[in-house]
């Protein structure tokens, strides 16, 4: 008896544990044909409006369902995803449309000891372990990788 | 006096309330908030911009019945000659944040190495003429130090590389574009260089006289170029429906592009506007604007015909108000400006900063001027047509009076939005017009004074 209950008890935990782990921007069960990351890692401002209308050429190109597209920014680049980012009402429309954004936790774990509090990042955006690591997964996962 | 007053104390009173009531702040496209006030998280650690202008001007201006000329004859800074030409602006800046995690802290460094009045008076190969650093860590507060331009008359606070003609209207160009008094006193007998205009006069000059090296540009200072050192005060706050209210104030040492404060007073100023805004951004964003603006501040001059320096304080005082207009493919401006003290002379006598006792001074003088303008974008075409009528009245009511009346007929080109050519044609009537005998000689050289051609390139880069 007690063994089953050992064994009922694993069972849930190791369920509790499997769905907390599972990344929120799980991708590999994505029906569509086409699946994009694009990668942000730039200071350079005009880059963060580049990826932004990669993105939404991209929504633009295929018919709806078709295409998924993921952002990954770490280092400088990840400022697109700042809430006070000047471009954040086109980043929350994308993601209305559907596109994801992954935040780098590394990153922002540096950010976060330069200015003395952790930056406030725009909601839709989801902290991922390592930016890097997320395009990683992605690309393994058959995502099209593209860094403008 | 009281109206002066009244003016102030409803600027401040409007600033106020403003800082107090609105809501929010917008990165809104006009004049105060185009520098130092970079995009959120999105501002490069070092951008490099700057703007060259190259041009070519022809003045058909005749001599006074001795052959000699008069600055209002002549092409800028160095007064020799009548057709010509230069480069009056050649730039370098760099702006950005200087650490990009804080969105709050921008800077805006600007030098000109251009020939025109901020260098050539003294001699300078190059100029700093914007150094500040903008703090934006209060709300409805933000906070610029260093050397900026003033918050004030639209032709002054405005990017000269998006001005729409060659030349500045008169109004501002003479009470606005300050020149300062020369510092030293010195009398003029028998001197060459620079000196105190208040002992006596240079020129005017026959052309031979300019070839052989007689200069009338004795100014030893840069001009203002609508600038001072000090701190400003600003924001702008959308308060619905697309308007925006900005408001502005600022402290300065009174001395334009100079760093020092020699007379141990300051300039004040006073800035505010309302814009309803139609769309776009930068310095085209679309709108209609409207402004008004002040400055008080003092300056320290020598007016006394002797060999002793004893300096007095002057009071120089300035307000404007003004409309602007622009949704394409229409664009229209109409700006009043008033002056009181310290009125640059300059139109009949070269370095004639103040007039002669007998007509009473340009130091404690009053003047006014005001000029409407329009362009229109021609549709599906890269050219623009423009048009300007503009006057201004200086030593209002004195027995040297002087009105000056200029229409402005001009083109444009634009090859790309930061390069065009701009092509102006000037038709001037400058006058003493008191009627008393303090026009006589005056008008002499004023008869002459003819139109003007000039063809500009700017660059933007």
């Amino acid at each position: 008896m007690f063994k089953y209950f050992q064994s009922a008890i694993l069972a849930i935990s190791s369920l509790f544990i499997l769905s907390t782990a599972t990344p929120a921007l799980s991708a590999d069960q994505s029906l569509a044909d086409y699946k994009y990351v694009l990668h942000i890692s730039d200071m350079d401002p005009s880059k963060q409006e580049l990826i932004l209308n990669n993105a939404k050429n991209l929504l633009d190109a295929y018919p709806p369902g078709q295409v998924e597209v993921e952002i990954v920014a770490y280092g400088p680049g990840l400022r697109l995803m700042f809430a006070e980012n000047v471009n954040a009402q086109r980043v929350d429309s994308l993601s209305q449309s559907g596109v994801k954004f992954a935040a780098c936790g590394n990153t922002l774990k540096g950010m976060a000891i330069q200015l003395g509090a952790e930056p406030k990042l725009n909601p839709v955006a989801t902290v991922v372990p390592g930016g890097i690591v997320r395009i990683g997964e992605l690309v393994k996962q058959g995502y099209i990788y593209i860094k403008p | 006096m009281g109206d002066k007053k009244q003016f102030k104390r409803a600027l401040i009173s409007a600033a106020c309330t403003l800082a107090f009531t609105a809501a929010g702040t917008t990165h809104a496209a006009n004049w105060l908030m185009l520098q130092g006030t970079e995009d959120p998280a999105a501002a490069s650690r070092a951008e490099v911009w700057g703007y060259v202008q190259a041009k070519y001007e022809k003045d058909y201006s005749e001599p006074n019945t001795t052959g000699g000329f008069v600055p209002p004859k002549l092409l800028g800074p160095e007064l020799d000659s009548q057709s010509g030409f230069n480069i009056p602006r050649a730039t370098i800046g760099i702006r950005g944040t200087g650490f990009p995690l804080d969105s709050r802290v921008n800077y805006f460094a600007l030098l000109e190495m251009g020939n025109n009045g901020v260098t050539y008076p003294g001699g300078a190969f190059a100029k700093l003429i914007d150094a500040s650093v903008t703090l934006s860590y209060i709300p409805g507060a933000r906070v610029r130090a260093g050397l900026f331009k003033y918050p004030g008359a639209e032709e002054g606070l405005q990017a000269i590389h998006v001005f729409d003609y060659i030349n500045f209207s008169e109004a501002s160009n003479g009470l606005l574009l300050e020149r300062f008094p020369n510092k030293g006193f010195t009398s003029c007998t028998g001197v060459t260089t620079p000196c105190n205009a208040a002992t006596g006069n240079v020129g005017p000059y026959t052309e031979a006289q300019l070839q052989g090296g007689a200069s009338l540009n004795t100014l030893n200072t840069p001009t203002g170029a609508f600038r001072d050192v000090g701190v400003q005060v600003f924001d702008a706050f959308d308060v619905g429906n697309d308007w925006e209210v900005s408001y502005a104030a600022m402290i300065g040492n009174g001395n334009g592009v100079e760093f020092d404060n020699s007379d141990g007073e300051y300039d004040k100023y006073l800035y505010l506007s309302g814009e309803k805004k139609f769309g776009g951004k930068g310095a085209r964003a679309e709108g209609l604007k409207f402004f008004a603006w002040g400055q008080w501040g003092t300056r320290l001059l020598d007016l006394t015909n002797d060999s002793t320096a004893n300096a007095k304080s002057y009071n120089r005082n300035r307000a404007g108000l003004g409309v602007k207009y622009l949704a394409q493919p229409f664009r229209a401006t109409a700006e009043y400006i008033k002056a009181d003290g310290m009125i640059w002379e300059g139109p009949d006598k070269p370095n004639f900063y103040f007039t002669s006792t007998a007509n009473g001074n340009g130091a404690d003088a009053k003047a006014s001027g005001w000029y409407v303008e329009g362009g229109w974008y021609i549709p599906s075409t890269k050219f623009e047509l423009d048009a300007r009528f503009d006057t201004l009245t200086r030593n209002e009511n004195r027995n040297d009076q002087y009105t000056f009346d200029k229409w402005t007929v001009g083109a444009q080109y634009h090859f790309n939005p930061k390069t065009r050519v701009t092509l102006n044609y000037e038709i001037r009537d400058f006058e003493c017009d008191s009627g008393l005998a303090g026009c006589t000689v005056p008008n002499t050289n004023l008869e002459g004074v003819g139109n003007k051609v000039g063809l500009q390139l700017t660059m933007i880069y």
